[in-house]
């Protein structure tokens, strides 16, 4: 419960993503059921649109990414040859964060009122006008995932780029790794936005802000931008760890090296993922969007499907002249491929903007997404798992099951979605329908298909669980990879000594510790066996569950359950942050020493300094997010305030002028401790913590000015405003407590010494946060002060 | 139809024609790169050959060069047709239609409620924010009716969420947004359409001068518990039934 190991994780990820795979797949079913004859009565519009919308949402988020994540938990260390994860601690944070969104969303279906049922896509101003706290908590939970990702992103980017093993140049970095390195590229700047779209509807929800509620604004053309913002990158992020795992599966059962293999990597690098924030308005083609604006999104939407062509024709060629073996990971692999040309192509259908006038909204859209993302990525994804399955359990799975399992669920796939293009004219996410045309026949053969590909996962499910307990033993390396995960176990110790990784603490799962053959095993284990206790750490979990409690709370406001929660939860937090400090303190959790490995191009910059860079970059869409989502209401509104009809301008100045001192006085503390000087440091934290206090004195005064002048969410006149204000305002005043809070902490620290000319990591890391923060202000102020 | 250097509305042969195109490419390409697949891992599959394998060259930038070219050519001709239907789906304003379409438009105002379509039929020129408050024709409640063989122009906003408007039958979409108006416009050639699949049935009246295609207006949007139902119909009646029903109001 309390592990840190990137295997444990990893294996925590996949489990609990395959029990949210479950939960979607039996909505799905749910609603096959009820599409397959027409004007059925099976489920009504009530549950239907719950199905429709939570199952989007769980295979998405909860399932799809998780469990990419978590074979990437457990193999890309390995595959680079580091001893774990940068920050193993934070990574047992996203994962509890990440299963308390689930909690949180799951939850959703048992408060009155139901789940949330707007649809995956959340359309506003539908989605903040359903009544009840189902969808908040679906929403707040959206939000713990989001934030999950986020930090889940940093970490592994500093991972990779930042831990390989000697030896492990970029060039020998394997493919998977590499496109997990591109899905969290695209996850660290994606998901910041669907953080704010979800916090603006969340607080819509609970505080009663008018971000989508003013149809003045156009609120629905505000939410299509910055969902889709985040959707379409993050339609990638779904796919590219599947990709990965095929390109990295196909070579090892033809026996010949990758096609074009960097071709495919410059092509991702510098086309998909780039492009991949510059397409989102194809999602957006009819809501009136001008016509030269649809032609440049439909250019650039073409356009990002040229390197997909690359990197397909690049599998494809890569078979030519080997020597193909039909193992079942390479079934899967060529499956997804063949499901991601059909998928790709009617993409390219939906790119053309009058032609979108006949998709839009309807099944073939359905069927597009569904050919790639679940045959294409699921695909891939199914077959990562019988790839490692022997790496992961030490046993071999059944092979003859596995290609049963291949022949069912490519065949049941195709007769589920195939039928679906043909529906173009019957509209998506309705719960029921009269014969027209062949919809009859066209939805019942999909509901058909539905059952039998569902029905082969169950031989998935099996072959995993009995080859986990039963399998016989599997050889080392049985694919006869070169690559690290394969290799470093097999040969035990000899060339990558410092490559492995340490073996899963404490063994949650019965089988773990004796799984993997028992040489290698025990030669993984050793170093670690004295130190093991340290790599336990409970505050993550602490953390997660007090968050999930305090955001129940919240959702279900007001009431008295809510005000418990709310306030166990807050404790809960406060309690776990305080002793996850004096664990630090006191120096209570030890990480694996890194030996000097391959860290080009950024060797001269130390590990938490480059996860505290990637993650400020990543801050820095959050905030432009929110300001951008200023903006636009800006621009939309008919009565915004004047400038200096609200705000206080002198005071507001002055308020400026203290928080870029105090910038100031914290780039002297970093001076002083180069220097070695503790005094001189603690001089300057504490002057910074002074300035940082009166910033935040003279916000509070001023808010309690602007809350007595009527400047309230409720009042009619200013309620847009006010909303903006408050919730952009205040999320960077939390950014500025948390950062006081944080240096109380240092102050402590260097009171007791810790800090020298040497080691002072933490100081200079605060700094550049706190730099942000003020640099986030002098953006913040003039747009709401001035302008 | 395409007279000149008139703008005219989007058909459905403006679409199928369009759609053949991207049939035509998309199913040449699918065809092509996967019988390819089939193609080298039957060639390929390994016999358990006991000689060593040839080398192999890695770094095919040759390859991915022609698939670029082809792939930018193919992609190009696609959008090539697309881009020259740009010209059916910019809908000149009011003012401007008579002077580019050759005849002046029948607007129609349409808003879209959780859970149906209210239609207006502005007179003399109003606007249709004017246009709401002010009497309506009596046409057959609940049913789209407009002329055969004139411009119609639907002005579409929405009075509480997102809805998007679709008649299958003519290929037609758009979304219908609070806070926005957003256009569509189209043309039914005659009152009585050849049969079409999207529709339920239709009924048209004794004379032919009036036909109702029922059903062929559904929501495309996800608008709450009603949004399956969101259905309405569309009734195409004569030029002639048109005048006498708006008493010559209307353009
Ligand atoms: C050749 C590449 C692709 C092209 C040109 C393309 C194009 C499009 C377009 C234009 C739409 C909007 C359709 C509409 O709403 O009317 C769309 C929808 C969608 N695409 Fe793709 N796509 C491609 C690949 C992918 C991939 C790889 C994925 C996921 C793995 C994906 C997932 C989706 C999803 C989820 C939607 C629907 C979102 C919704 O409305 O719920 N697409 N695609
Ligand atoms: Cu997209
Ligand atoms: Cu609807």
């Amino acid at each position: 419960m309390y592990t840190t190991n990137h295997k444990d994780v990893g294996l925590l990820y996949f489990f609990t993503s395959c029990y949210f795979g479950i939960v979607g797949a039996v909505l799905a079913l749910l609603m096959r059921v009820q599409l397959s004859v027409p004007n059925n009565n099976f489920l009504n519009a009530f549950y239907y649109n719950q199905a429709v919308t939570m199952h989007g949402l769980i295979m998405i988020f909860w399932f799809l990414s998780p469990i990419a994540i978590g074979l990437a938990n457990y193999f890309v260390p390995l595959q680079i040859g580091a001893k774990d994860l940068a920050f193993p601690r934070l990574n047992a944070l996203s994962y509890w964060l990440y299963l308390a969104g689930g909690v949180l969303a799951v939850s959703s279906f048992f408060v009155p009122g139901g789940s949330a049922s707007a649809g995956w896509t959340t359309y506003q101003p539908l989605a903040v006008l359903t009544a009840g706290s189902g969808p908040t908590l679906t929403y707040l939970g959206l939000v713990l995932l989001a934030v999950s990702i986020t930090l889940g992103s940093v970490n592994f980017l500093t991972t990779i780029i930042w831990l390989r093993g000697p030896g492990v140049t970029l060039s020998k970095v394997p493919m998977f790794t590499w496109f997990f390195l591109f899905t969290i590229i695209a996850m660290l700047y994606a998901f910041p936005t669907i953080i704010a779209a979800f916090v603006l509807a969340s607080t819509d929800r609970i505080l009663g802000t008018v971000f989508f509620t003013t149809q003045a604004i156009q609120p629905s053309i505000l939410w299509d931008n910055l969902f889709w913002f985040f959707g379409h990158p993050e339609v990638y992020i779904v796919l590219l760890p599947a990709f990965g795992i095929i390109a990295n599966v196909i070579p090892q059962f033809t026996g010949r090296p990758l096609a074009a293999r960097n071709a495919i990597l410059v092509a991702t690098a510098l086309v998909v993922i780039p492009l991949s924030f510059g397409v989102w308005m194809h999602h957006m083609f009819l809501t009136g969007i001008p016509v030269a604006l649809q032609g440049a999104f439909s250019i650039a939407t073409i356009a990002i499907s040229i390197p997909f062509d690359v990197i397909t024709l690049a599998f494809v060629e890569s078979l030519i002249r080997g020597r193909v073996k039909f193992a079942t990971p390479m079934l899967f692999s060529l499956g997804g491929v063949v499901l991601f040309i059909i998928g790709g192509i009617t993409g390219v259908f939906l790119s053309s903007p009058v032609l979108d006038r006949v998709f839009r909204g309807s099944y073939f859209v359905v069927s597009h997404f569904h050919y790639v993302m679940v045959g294409a990525a699921i695909f891939g994804i199914i077959a990562g798992i019988y790839y490692w399955l022997p790496r992961m359990t030490g046993h071999m799975y059944n092979e003859k099951l596995g290609q049963l399992h291949f022949v069912i669920s490519f065949i049941g796939f195709n007769i589920l979605y195939f039928p679906m293009n043909l529906l173009y004219d019957m509209p998506r996410r309705i719960f029921t329908y009269q014969n027209v045309g062949n919809w009859a026949m066209l939805n019942g053969i999909a509901s058909i298909g539905a059952f039998i590909f569902a029905g082969a996962q169950i031989l998935l499910a099996w072959n995993v669980l009995h080859t986990w307990f039963r399998g016989p033993q599997a050889p080392p390396n049985p694919w006869g990879s070169p690559d690290l995960e394969w290799t470093s176990h097999a040969e035990g110790m000899s060339p990558a000594a410092n490559t492995s990784s340490p073996a899963p603490a404490g063994g949650w799962i019965g089988q773990l510790s004796s799984a993997p053959a028992a040489a290698a095993a025990s030669a993984e284990a050793t170093p670690y066996a004295a130190g093991e206790h340290a790599h336990l750490s409970s505050r993550p979990l602490q953390l997660s569950v007090g968050i999930m409690l305090f955001l129940a709370g919240a959702a279900t406001w007001p009431g008295i359950t809510a005000l418990g929660l709310l306030v166990v939860g807050g404790l809960v937090v406060i309690y776990a942050f305080w002793e996850w400090a004096k664990d630090d303190m006191h120096g209570r959790f030890t990480m694996p020493d890194e030996a000097e490995g391959e860290r080009w191009p950024f060797g001269g910059v130390p590990k938490l300094k480059l996860g505290m860079w990637v993650f400020l970059s990543s801050e820095v869409v959050l905030f432009g997010s929110f300001l951008g989502a200023l903006i636009f209401i800006r621009a939309a509104s008919p009565n915004w305030p004047p400038a200096g009809s609200i705000h206080d301008i002198p005071l507001g100045t002055v308020n400026t002028l203290v928080l870029v001192t105090s910038g100031l006085t914290m780039f002297l503390a970093i001076q002083a401790i180069r220097q070695g000087d503790q005094r001189r440091l603690l001089g300057w934290l504490g002057t910074t913590f002074a300035l940082g206090s009166v910033f935040m004195g003279i916000k509070v005064s001023e808010w309690i000015t602007l809350g007595t002048n009527h400047f309230v969410l409720t009042n009619p006149t200013y309620s847009l405003a006010a909303s903006a204000y408050y919730i952009i305002v205040g999320l960077h005043g939390a950014h500025v407590t948390a950062g006081l809070i944080f240096m109380i902490y240092l102050m402590k620290k260097t009171s007791s010494g810790f800090y020298t000319k040497e080691n002072h990591e933490a100081i200079e890391n605060f700094g550049l946060y706190w730099a942000f923060v003020d640099i986030v202000w002098c953006f913040v102020f003039p747009l709401f002060y001035l302008l | 139809m395409y007279s000149g250097l008139l703008a005219a509305p989007p058909t459905v042969a403006t679409y199928s024609y369009l759609l053949d195109w991207y049939l035509f490419f998309g199913v040449g390409a699918a065809v092509v790169v996967i019988s390819m697949l089939a193609v080298f891992m039957i060639r390929y599959r390994d016999r358990g050959e006991r000689t060593p394998m040839p080398k192999h060259k890695t770094e095919g930038w040759k390859i991915v060069l022609i698939t670029v070219l082809i792939s930018v050519t193919i992609l190009s001709a696609a959008e090539y047709q697309t881009f020259a239907a740009f010209g059916n789906i910019e809908i000149p304003s009011s003012a401007l239609c008579l002077q580019q379409t050759g005849s002046p438009c029948v607007q129609v105002c349409v808003q879209a409620f959780q859970w149906g379509w209210n239609y207006t039929y502005p007179v003399n020129g109003m606007t249709c924010a004017e246009s709401y408050n002010h009497g309506l024709y009596s046409g057959a409640p609940g049913n789209l009716t407009v002329p055969a063989g004139r411009d119609i122009v639907l002005n579409l906003t929405s009075t509480d969420v997102f809805h998007s408007m679709g008649i299958t039958m003519l290929d037609e979409k758009e979304d219908a947004i609070p806070g926005r108006v957003n256009q569509m416009w189209f043309e039914v050639p005659s009152v009585q359409v050849t049969a079409s699949p999207d529709v339920l049935k239709v009924v048209c009246n004794p004379g032919l001068t009036a036909c109702t295609y029922v059903d062929a207006i559904r929501c495309f949007e996800l608008c709450g518990v009603g949004h399956a139902t969101m259905l309405a119909n569309l009734t195409v009646v004569t030029q002639a039934s048109w005048n006498a029903w708006t008493g010559g109001q209307s353009a």
